[in-house]
């Protein structure tokens, strides 16, 4: 396999965010320099305030970076692209929309040269793949918070992203369908070739899914460090990757760093 | 692939649509649904049997306080009868009622028209609203009563001042109300358009302005209850005609049946107005307030 330019590029990256009463600034991330190849699932794990959220915020373009630089395929990031699709940590579903519109959405937004059949196809699809037909005339309201996260996983999925930015997805997700949604993720990636920048708080999710874990540190948020998880693909439904012991020790080990760092957490508040 | 993970999911299929379950019409059911109507129709019936029976047996003055059964026979009557084409100074209930709700009506609508439009400007743009927003709130925090006899020196015992004096109640409820809806629109909801693709204009138009709508209206059905205390002192303190001018002829002329008989209307057009607005908002925007137990 050659080695092509990375897609995502992260240079001496860092966040504030203004605390208006006080007139001061909140560093959230300081100093990360990233790059992310085409293809590559990279998965971030750390305490909870330590700047995930904002981190996937500056490759979305969602947030203005205080210094330093994103670029994406070279060109530096200013705001959202169609290149770049994102699940929200907090849903962020329009409440007066159906499941089937929300998912809809992208395509309202986007001019990909579809008809409205195949766009209808692919809203099908979509929420087949989240397991949610039969609920495509519920609204959000009416739906359980594992629904939900699904539904914003389908929007997101909906455009066929080269970047898929992915903020927690699973978190509200009940054990099983997680399990599967995993494997579900994992098949899309392998696919498609897309590229993932994942977000958990779950070890495991994070030793199965990426092919890079990055550990990042509390306030102000560094990159603690970088494991990198060689097991072949698919692990979602291999059994020995889950018993083996090297990711025994993956897990000891990313678990300890995010251990170090969950503490200071507890002693910063 | 999709269908081994449909496999590890059949064992518990909590999303099956099939678990919707029909209540149907059973007598608890019913019960349940029409409780508060029987509730609130009891309870007022008592009440109006009661004051009947205070005003008889309390040796209570009619002239302050009618039978009960008064007050309802001058309804029927003034709301059965119209006056001769060409009367000025009587008219019937029903006269004055279409003059001051078709009054309200029609100061409501302007009030929309301005306030509507001009609370999503000052909530779309920081220099409109640097400008406008002082004035706004001066206006808004004036106790409109005070305007009246401006508002009577400027334009007369008129129907235009009337009207006047509805709009300027009415229109900043409206105007602040859908001010606050843009506003406040969830940042998470325009992050996710913008993330999706939307621009400025697809930004208002997918995900302000279906938000801003139940601001809007209950802009509006505050509107309308700041309206109606405007048209009643409108009419209060100038004017041939209108339930408020009719509360105070009646008053000074002794009527104080019909008095009672206009300030119940006048209840019923407020609660009336107000519960469609509540309907309304139900309607537009079932996403808001809904408990979940
Ligand atoms: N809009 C904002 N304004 C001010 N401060 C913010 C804002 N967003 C985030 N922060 C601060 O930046 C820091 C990092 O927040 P971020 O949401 O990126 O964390 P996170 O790693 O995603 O946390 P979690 O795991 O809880 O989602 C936090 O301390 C938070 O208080
Ligand atoms: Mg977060």
């Amino acid at each position: 396999m050659t080695k092509s330019d990375p897609i995502i590029v992260a240079n001496d990256l860092t966040i504030a965010y203004e605390l208006h009463r006080e007139r001061k600034k909140l560093v959230a991330l300081q100093n990360i320099t990233l790059e992310v190849d085409p293809g590559e699932f990279v998965v971030l794990v750390g305490p909870s305030g330590c700047g995930k959220t904002s981190f996937i915020n500056a490759i979305s373009g969602l947030v203005p970076k205080a210094s330093g630089s994103v670029t994406v395929r070279g060109s530096e990031v200013t705001g959202p692209g169609p290149d770049r699709a994102m699940v929200f940590q907090d849903y962020a579903l329009l409440p007066w929309r159906t499941v089937e519109s929300n998912v809809r959405m992208p395509f309202e937004f986007q001019n990909l040269g579809l008809s409205e059949a195949e766009k209808n196809k692919r809203v099908k699809e979509c929420l087949e793949l989240v397991d949610l037909t039969g609920f495509e005339k519920s609204y959000p309201y009416e739906l359980s918070g594992g629904m939900k996260q699904r539904v914003g996983i389908a929007r997101a999925l909906i455009t066929s992203p080269d970047i898929l930015l992915a903020d927690e997805p699973f978190a509200a997700i009940d054990a099983m369908t997680r399990e599967a949604m995993q494997a579900e993720m994992e098949r899309i990636v392998m696919e498609t070739g897309q590229t993932c920048v994942f977000i958990t708080h779950s070890i495991d999710e994070a030793i199965l899914l990426g092919d890079r874990v990055i550990v990042i540190s509390y306030r102000p948020g560094k990159i603690k460090e970088i494991v990198h998880v060689n097991f072949p693909r698919p692990r979602m439904n291999n059994s020995d990757v889950k018993t083996s012991k090297e990711y025994a020790e993956l897990r000891d080990h990313i678990w300890n760093l995010v251990k170090d760092e969950a503490s200071q957490t507890n002693r910063g508040e | 692939m999709a269908a081994t993970k449909n496999k590890s999911l059949q064992q518990f299929d909590t999303d099956d649509p099939n678990r919707i379950q029909d209540i149907g019409w059973t007598f608890k059911e019913v019960w349940r649904r029409t409780r508060g109507t029987v509730v609130v129709s009891i309870n007022l019936i008592t009440f109006f049997i009661l004051w009947e029976l205070i005003v008889i047996y309390g040796d209570i003055n009619p002239l302050f306080l009618p039978k009960a059964s008064d007050m309802f026979a001058e309804l029927w009557v003034g709301l059965t009868t119209r006056a001769p084409e060409g009367a000025v100074f009587s008219g019937s209930i029903l006269d004055h009622f279409l003059h001051s709700f078709n009054n309200l009506m029609f100061g409501l609508a302007i009030a929309c028209l301005i306030g509507i439009p001009g609370g999503l400007l000052m909530g779309g743009n920081k220099y409109i609203e640097s400008i406008l927003s002082p004035y706004v709130w001066a206006l808004a925090s004036l106790p409109r009563i005070a305007l009246v006899p401006l508002f009577i020196l400027f334009l007369g015992f008129t129907t235009k001042m009337q009207v006047t004096i509805i709009v300027i109640s009415a229109v900043f409820p409206i105007m602040i109300n859908s001010w606050a809806g843009v506003k406040t629109t969830e940042k998470s909801l325009l992050a996710a358009a913008r993330v999706f693709g939307a621009n400025r204009v697809q930004l208002y138009v997918k995900v302000v302005l279906p938000y801003t709508l139940p601001f809007i209206i209950s802009g509006i059905q505050q509107g309308i209850g700041r309206g109606l205390i405007g048209v009643v002192i409108a009419e209060l303190f100038g004017g041939s005609n209108g339930l408020g001018y009719l509360i105070q002829r009646s008053a000074d002329t002794f009527n104080t049946a019909m008095t009672f008989a206009v300030l119940l209307l006048l209840i019923v057009m407020s609660l009336s107005l107000i519960n469609f607005t509540r309907w309304l908002e139900a309607y537009v925007a079932p996403w808001r307030n809904v408990n979940h137990i």
